[in-house]
């Protein structure tokens, strides 16, 4: 059976003032997979997330999403295709000043017109899916930062979206903790269907979650594959991020002739 | 409104038509709201039209729920496709619900 296509990227392009972000990147992402797109810093990864989930627009090429071209789509219709994703932030991006359970309610409150009652039990409900029913009333700043990203998780599946953005989210944590969130991406993936994508540069989560991945570097997609497919790689740029490796083709640092005239210039 | 009531058996069977998600669910509690407030003491619900369930949908059938059992009412599901069987198991809500195969199954058994 075909897959269907969620996301869909061709030749995306973004420069930002004389630098090219993205430079022609093209990709599709299936219903249901979890996709991995890895890459050292820098590489682009994180603009790439903000363009397919319609925070920023590429100077050129096309992405849909969910079918609709989301370099042509009105307000209403990116107001309509916001409530069909959730999003996973690197740093959880709880309100403070809000309980776990209010935050979780958030985009329920703001965007349902469901009673009190029904809204409370929602939140139960996803609480029990991230393992943290009965800390409804806590304050995020009485949390761990993996029970954070775990509320932040919950907040991300409170309206039942079809796909969910995750942006570094093991970023930080310790590898068991790390572990437990990599668990619960896949576990919730396949529970509840979603379409995952993550964004990481941790090797241990790429392999352990993805269904696919995508490696990009320099703002291309150096690779695109299964995780058996990109272990088995001959592309050394590919085969250097896997094994951390400082020497190879990748570049650390932008090295330029010029450095001395630079510096007395 | 995709919510129809009927009397069968001294008891209120709804037909749920279409998915049950966060734009009907209000509508769906508040119809419930209704044979609450009369203290309705037995409603089957009919799933065979229902195409989908969301969170909030679930949500509500257990706010209606809890409603009902203040006051000893009490509430059968029928008719659920696979698909929204296993949503109820995979939340572990199959437990909660009074779930049986078939409406006539349903309203004869339903002492």
């Amino acid at each position: 059976m075909e897959k269907e296509v969620v996301i869909k990227a061709e030749n995306v392009i973004k420069k930002f003032g004389e630098r090219t972000i993205l430079n022609g990147i093209s990709l599709e992402v299936y219903r249901g997979d979890t996709f991995v797109i890895m890459g050292g810093s820098g590489c682009g990864k994180s603009t790439f997330l903000r363009h397919i989930t319609g925070a920023l627009k590429p100077d050129s090429g096309k992405i849909y999403l969910l079918g609709k071209d989301l370099t042509r789509v009105s307000d209403d219709e990116m107001d309509a295709l916001k409530k069909k994703i959730g999003m996973c932030f690197q740093s959880a991006a709880l309100f403070d000043s809000m309980t776990v359970g209010e935050n979780v309610s958030l985009p329920l409150r703001e965007h349902t017109k469901l009673e009190r009652g029904v809204i409370d039990i929602v939140v139960k409900m996803k609480l029990e899916l991230v393992g943290l029913r009965g800390f409804e009333d806590l304050m995020p700043s009485q949390l761990s930062g993996g029970m954070r990203k775990r509320v932040g998780l919950a907040r991300a599946i409170a309206m039942d979206p079809e796909i969910v953005f995750y942006d570094e989210p093991t970023a930080g944590l310790d590898p068991i903790v790390a572990g437990v969130i990599d668990k619960l991406i896949l576990d919730l993936s396949k529970k509840l269907s979603i379409t995952s994508i993550v964004v990481t540069h941790d090797m241990k989560s790429v392999f352990s979650i993805a269904d696919r991945v995508a490696m990009l570097y320099e703002g291309k997609v150096l690779e695109v594959g299964t995780s058996d497919e990109i272990k088995r790689s001959n592309n050394p740029s590919v085969q250097q991020f896997i094994s951390g490796s400082p020497d190879g083709p990748i570049r650390f640092f932008q090295q330029k002739d010029d450095y001395l005239e630079h510096l007395i210039r | 409104m995709p919510i129809r009531l009927e009397n069968k058996n001294n008891l209120t069977v709804c037909h749920i038509d279409g998915e049950i998600d966060i734009n009907s669910s209000p509508g769906i509690k508040k119809a419930f709201d209704k044979l609450i407030a009369k203290k309705e003491p037995k409603v089957v619900v009919n799933f065979s039209k229902v195409s989908y369930v969301d969170s909030s949908g679930l949500a509500t059938l257990v706010e209606v729920l809890k409603n009902m059992r203040t006051y000893g009412g009490r509430l059968r599901l029928t008719n659920l496709s696979p698909k929204i069987k296993s949503l109820f198991e995979i939340t572990k809500l199959e437990k909660l619900f009074d779930i049986v195969a078939e409406e006539e199954e349903a309203i004869s058994t339903f002492m």
